[in-house]
């Protein structure tokens, strides 16, 4: 417990170590970073709408951030979130045209389809790894950049609206909306149910136990009789299967279509998430979240104050090195204090 | 023959940023570093690269603010990994995205636009005519008018040659890699030939990065480097950081990409497009099947 309340407050301190670096910034620039992060703050969580807005748009970034998390703490240095969420997202796109079910059916179908088309595009760079020994954080990366040319060509060509301006599909059928009850929208309902999955998956089952273990110390794992091999493609296929399902999600709560940019760069926030996170379970779902307020107010933020709204961007990447800083910096001072209290105590 | 002519070409022009961040991406790799914030360095000496071109109206002082560019991201690493100790691999990520921002806020900040740059008043950096070889029918073609910046990534590849193999600081450099402590106890700093190592990465990145937006073409979009930072990383890995294997294999890209060009005609431009990254997957896997046989012998 003591341990958990120090993680927090080293946690805290880095956000706000990064928050001060920003002021500076906005000092430097011209504004008045009370009233800006008052703005950032007041436009995401003001209301009960406006935080809805957010908890709706967490969705892809707690979604890449598990997937991310999952692989990271496992050992397979899965980076093809970007590409996995784009393919789970054309598939969802593809099914709702042209299947129409009801919607109690449909949904299910749609949430399963997305996170077979993710599965399926990191599956390809597990197998790579596992028939032809091809470093896996390489073909992802590689396959990110294919998936972005991929499904652009597929929204211009096969499945392309006609009469469209720029690339994009026609919507999918309505039985494949996410329902929304007032203002919540029910894909955080369904992320909320995923995270429960994976959190117990991980913690409280044998196999989460044995991807724990090979992440930490392959070897180790092997000699204790873990099957390396298989749980390696399952963790590869697990964590697709969660960034499509991102995508998918995209789809049915948001454009319900395909659009040419889509989720642009949801993912690799995603994977910062998990790297802010420490790859911890939890703690991705509160990142997610945080960083959806961030984003979520930086529209508020660039409206009230003129800030434009880019400049979040940069603070997410300073919030990740600082917090994951003085982390390792935080932990070395404390425990040199306690050293120091401890070599009193003897003395005394 | 023109056709021929135009293919070599596109290869080298393609080849040439990825060249110099691999170039780059070699030094560290040496040093010990997993380095993936070439991406990075080249987004930010690209933007730079347009901003002092654009403001000081001379390509020179627009290479110069490239490199600065380049450099400003490599000492925010050195901060970060050699005297913090963050994990190289978070403090990459997280670079490559700070960049992502960096320019595209400055981008709105300075020029007030989004998307793209792009204004007459921006210099780029010239072409070399050689008066008397650009006479000579097909090498003369090739050879002459051709981009500085190529000239440099030519000449790098040789220099970072001779410095890796032939000079104390490579022997240094190599070494802070393969043993550091063994290093740090003969009584040279490795963190001092790492944050070296990533000085002069950014240098080369900060070329690459100048070759996007003031050679290849004359303007500043956002996220222009295009995954080229992580192509160069899999050319650094594919040699193990050898600079001649690492030119052969940035040629390689180059004639994918290149290739695509024409192919544009025959095929929708989005799959001619992913042709570089499926070239690195081949490549990729040649390297892989080749090193398994390799264990296997051993075994």
């Amino acid at each position: 417990m003591a341990h958990n309340l120090r993680n927090i407050l080293i946690n805290l301190a880095g956000i706000l170590i990064a928050f001060l670096l920003g002021a500076v910034v906005m000092i430097f620039q011209g504004y008045n970073p009370l009233e800006t992060y008052e703005a950032l703050f007041g436009y995401s969580l003001g209301n009960t709408y406006s935080f809805m807005t957010v908890l709706k748009n967490s969705v892809p970034l707690i979604l890449t951030g598990l997937s991310a998390s999952v692989a990271f703490a496992s050992g397979p240095v899965n980076l093809g979130q970007p590409g996995q969420l784009l393919m789970g997202a054309l598939f969802a796109t593809v099914g709702g045209l042209y299947v129409n079910l009801p919607s109690v059916l449909m949904i299910p179908f749609l949430l399963v389809s997305a996170m077979v088309g993710g599965a399926l595009w990191s599956g390809i760079a597990g197998l790579l790894k596992r028939l032809f020994n091809m470093d896996e954080y390489i073909t992802t990366l590689m396959m990110n950049m294919i998936a972005d040319f991929f499904t652009y060509w597929a929204i211009t060509y096969p499945f392309f609206e006609k009469n469209a301006n720029h690339p994009q599909t026609p919507r999918i059928t309505k039985n494949g909306w996410m329902p929304e009850i007032g203002d919540f929208n029910t894909n955080f309902l369904v992320t909320l149910i995923v995270f429960v999955i994976i959190w117990f998956i991980f913690y409280r089952t044998t196999n989460g136990y044995e991807w724990r273990i090979s992440g930490k110390n392959s070897l180790f794992a092997r000699l204790g009789g873990v099957e390396i091999e298989k749980n390696y493609m399952h963790v590869m296929l697990l964590t697709g299967a969660l960034a499509g399902l991102a995508g998918g999600l995209i789809i049915m709560a948001g454009p319900h279509r395909f659009i040419k940019g889509l989720g642009a760069n949801y993912a690799w926030d995603g994977i910062m998430v998990s790297m802010v996170a420490n790859n911890g379970i939890v703690a991705t779902l509160i990142y997610g979240i945080f960083f959806s307020i961030l984003q979520t107010g930086a529209l508020g933020m660039e409206l009230i104050t003129q800030v434009p709204s880019e400049l979040i961007t940069v603070l997410q990447a300073v919030i990740v090195l600082v917090v994951v800083a003085s982390r390792g910096y935080f932990t070395l001072l404390l425990s040199k204090m306690m050293t120091k209290r401890k070599l009193k105590e003897r003395s005394a | 023959m023109t056709i021929f002519i135009g293919l070599i070409n596109g290869m080298i022009s393609a080849a040439t940023p990825i060249l110099l961040s691999a170039l780059g991406g070699a030094l560290t790799y040496y040093a010990g570093i997993f380095n993936i914030a070439m991406e990075g360095m080249m987004l930010s000496g690209a933007f730079f690269a347009v901003l002092g071109s654009y403001y000081f109206g001379n390509w020179l002082i627009g290479m110069l603010f490239g490199i600065l560019g380049a450099l400003l991201i490599a000492g925010i690493f050195i901060l970060f990994s050699v005297v913090l100790k963050v994990d190289e691999f978070v403090t990459g990520v997280g670079l490559n995205m700070f960049s992502v921002g960096l320019t595209t806020y400055l981008l709105r900040q300075i020029f007030k636009v989004k998307g793209a740059f792009t204004d007459p008043g921006i210099y780029s950096v010239p072409k070399i005519r050689l008066p008397f070889i650009e006479k000579i029918p097909f090498v003369g073609d090739i050879i002459s008018d051709q981009n500085l910046i190529v000239w440099i990534a030519f000449i790098a590849t040789l220099l970072v040659n001779y410095f890796v193999f032939k000079t104390q600081f490579g022997l240094r450099l190599r070494a802070a890699g393969y043993n550091r402590i063994c290093l740090d106890t003969s009584g040279v700093s490795s963190n001092k030939i790492k944050t070296v190592s990533l000085l002069l990465c950014a240098v080369l990145c900060g070329f690459a990065g100048t070759y996007l937006s003031l050679g290849y073409v004359t303007l500043f979009s956002e996220n222009m480097s295009a995954g080229r930072g992580w192509i160069s990383l899999a050319a650094v890995i594919l040699v193990s950081g050898n600079p001649i294997g690492i030119a052969l294999v940035s040629l390689l890209f180059g004639l994918a990409d290149g290739l695509g060009l024409y192919l544009q005609h025959i095929f929708p431009s989005q799959f001619t497009s992913m042709l570089p990254y499926i070239a690195t997957l081949a490549a990729l896997f040649f390297y892989s099947v080749n090193n398994k046989k390799k264990m296997e012998v051993k075994l």
